[in-house]
């Protein structure tokens, strides 16, 4: 899953990244509003971590502008504003949740999650697919009761495959939801991993679509 | 509050109108009674003198009497409406008209009421003494009904002037009722409530016109305390999530050294934010309830210079910024430690906003009453838009640079308050991307 974080406090935006990384999200900053807008505006962002107090273009008409162009990547705003009347605006512009610095890591985390798993429309981390039980909030696989092991890359395709489910995702789309802008990905990386998948997991749970890309049935 | 101060109104006004009503009645029904008692009398007068012309004087001192001809008619079995009675010198009752009551003589001539009658009393020839006397309870019947009259008619022109009144009083108090409606808003939060105001010529419109600039001002000081309090969290905040999260991470799970080392780097330098914004947000406090005493002792400013760029010799290398100094001697009173606060702010501020390898001029000079210093920057400047607000609490015109500086927008703040104490000013001028200039002028000692 990729997210962005808007922020214009370095250490903190740094702090965010790492921590957020070791969650096995794929992190972007961006330091102002302008910046932020170009950046959602250009990439598939499954979730954005925005920051109110912004130059150049703050968070409130960011989001503004954002929704307006029917940009719906869900948007959990995190900000040293906490009068209600701050948060009330920020839900009403088009945020769909509200943290107020400080914060516990483990909660926007959670939160980020939560935000997600609404966005692709099942409320609940645990997907059941066949024999398999895809944890997606501890970032586990279990068939029968027993974990299979695999790696972060590995696993956040399979979240996004079974997110998708029903539809086929390309492999650039799959590119674009697992790396951050700092990576340079060789296309056939994507391919090693699906492969990895395949033979964890066994045959028959994710198809390949010739020219287009995977997919997992419905 | 308001309903009783409309009826407390008009009960004064009902109090007062019904005694002035009472007294005018009063005094035409008794000039009434005086005329009609007057007009009695006259009667009285003539009928008097009508037995007096009756009574016959005779040598031996005694008289006859002839009565005037409607006294012949009394039948005597009523009490006449006018009687009359003679005496003679002795006091002797010589003729008095028929009926059962009685006449007292009176001990000398003249008019008295008496038992309800009017009696006039004359003398006559040989000293007779003739009454003619007249029952007023008609009269008093006349005045009764004329006193009921103008009691009626008092009593219609009190309800109707009431109405009249009541309508008045609520009229005159209507802003009132507007005033204290948007008073009871203001009081209830919102600040955004004003008195409407109609006619500007009475005088519960003037109050409501000073209620409303009041309510401006008051609305104003609301907004700036909210706005410093939103602003002074933030910048609170932000830090102290830095630190949360960076201790959260460091602690979810075993790190390398090289991890730990850079998070307490992290923290540190969140926490030093802390502190600054901390120590300047205190120096505003305490110079908001005016319990800083200020050192007084002459002060050279150019002296208070070089301390400050002693200070600020470190972040000038780092930025690579040279400061250029022309310092011509002009003594100051004040607090030189503050004073030296005041341009170590302009200094940091010129390096921190300069470009790099950018210069600060400084001039120190004196001229005629006061002492001038002149902070010159090649920075990017600040924007007409942003430069009458550049004193203002936590007010930064460019947020993105200031936040990697560490600066909270409270230094020119801070350097105001220390000019203004000194009884001096401050002004900034600037030219976007060519850079600002900070001026003071201090009251200097000749």
């Amino acid at each position: 899953m990729r997210l962005l974080v808007v922020e214009d406090e370095r250490d903190l935006a740094q702090t965010l990244r790492r921590a957020l990384e070791e969650e096995e999200f794929a992190v972007d900053l961006a330091e102002d509003g302008e910046d932020a807008l170009f950046k959602i505006r250009e990439l598939p962002y499954d979730a954005v971590i925005l920051d109110l107090m912004l130059p150049r273009l703050d968070g409130w008409a960011l989001l503004q502008t954002a929704r307006a162009d029917g940009i719906r990547t869900p948007v959990l705003v995190l900000t040293a504003r906490d009068m209600i009347d701050d948060r009330v605006r920020g839900l009403n512009l088009g945020a769909d949740d509200y943290l107020t610095k400080p914060f516990a890591l483990v909660e926007l985390v959670a939160r980020v999650r939560a935000m997600i798993r609404r966005a692709y429309g099942n409320p609940s981390s645990t997907v059941q697919l066949g024999g398999l039980a895809i944890d997606t909030a501890g970032r586990q696989v279990l068939r029968a009761g027993a974990p299979i092991e695999l790696t972060a890359r590995e696993f956040a395709i399979l979240e996004l495959l079974t997110r998708s489910r029903g539809s086929v995702v390309a492999r650039s789309t799959i590119c674009e939801h697992i790396y951050n802008e700092d990576t340079d990905v060789l296309s056939n990386v994507v391919d090693v991993h699906v492969a990895a998948l395949r033979r964890k997991l066994g045959p028959g749970v994710i198809r390949t679509r010739r020219g287009e890309g995977y997919m997992i049935d419905a | 509050m308001l309903s009783s101060l409309r009826a407390r109104l008009l009960l004064w006004y009902t109090f007062i109108l019904a005694a002035v009503i009472a007294t005018f009645a009063g005094t035409v029904c008794y000039l009434f009674w005086r005329s009609l008692v007057a007009d009695i009398d006259q009667g009285l007068r003539s009928s008097a003198a009508g037995f007096v012309q009756g009574l016959r004087p005779m040598a031996s001192g005694e008289f006859d009497l002839v009565l005037p001809p409607e006294y012949r008619q009394t039948d005597g079995a009523t009490a006449p409406l006018t009687f009359y009675a003679v005496w003679n010198r002795e006091g002797e009752l010589v003729d008095r008209s028929p009926g059962d009551f009685d006449i007292p003589r009176p001990a000398a001539a003249g008019t008295v009421t008496r038992d309800g009658r009017r009696e006039v009393t004359v003398t006559g020839a040989n000293g007779a003494l003739v009454l003619i006397g007249r029952d007023l309870a008609d009269a008093r019947r006349d005045i009764l009904a004329f006193a009921g009259t103008a009691a009626a008619g008092g009593l219609a022109a009190l309800v109707l002037s009431l109405l009249g009144g009541w309508f008045l009083v609520g009229r005159a108090l209507a802003p009132v009722a507007r005033i204290s409606q948007a008073a009871t808003a203001m009081s209830a939060g919102d600040l955004t409530a004003r008195i409407a105001v109609e006619h500007t010529d009475n005088e519960l419109e003037q109050v409501a016109l000073a209620l409303n600039q009041a309510f401006d001002r008051l609305r104003l000081a609301v907004e700036n305390e909210r706005r410093f309090t939103a602003d002074a969290s933030h910048e609170l905040r932000t830090p102290l999530a830095t630190i949360s999260a960076e201790i959260e991470w460091a602690l979810s799970r075993d790190r390398s050294s090289e991890e730990y080392r850079r998070s307490f780097d992290t923290a540190q330098r969140a926490a030093d934010r802390m502190r600054r914004v901390v120590e300047r947000l205190l120096t505003l406090a305490r110079a908001d309830s005016a319990d800083v005493a200020l050192q007084r002792a002459p002060v050279g400013l150019a002296p208070v210079v070089n301390d400050a760029l002693g200070i600020v010799q470190p972040l000038a290398e780092q930025k690579r910024v040279t400061i250029e100094t022309r310092l011509r001697e002009a003594t100051v009173v004040g607090d030189r430690d503050r004073l030296t606060d005041l341009v170590t702010n302009l200094f940091s501020n010129a390096i921190q906003y300069n470009r790099a390898g950018g210069q600060v001029h400084v001039d120190v000079w004196p001229e005629g009453g006061e002492a001038c210093l002149r902070v010159r920057d090649t920075g990017t400047g600040i924007s007409a838009d942003d430069l009458p607000r550049v004193f203002e609490r936590f007010y930064r015109a460019d947020k993105a640079r200031t936040s990697h500086s560490g600066g909270a927008g409270l230094g020119l703040a801070i350097a105001k308050w220390i000019v203004e104490a000194h009884g001096g000013r401050i002004a900034c001028h600037s030219t976007l991307g060519q850079g600002t200039e900070i001026l003071v002028h201090l009251p200097r000692v000749v």
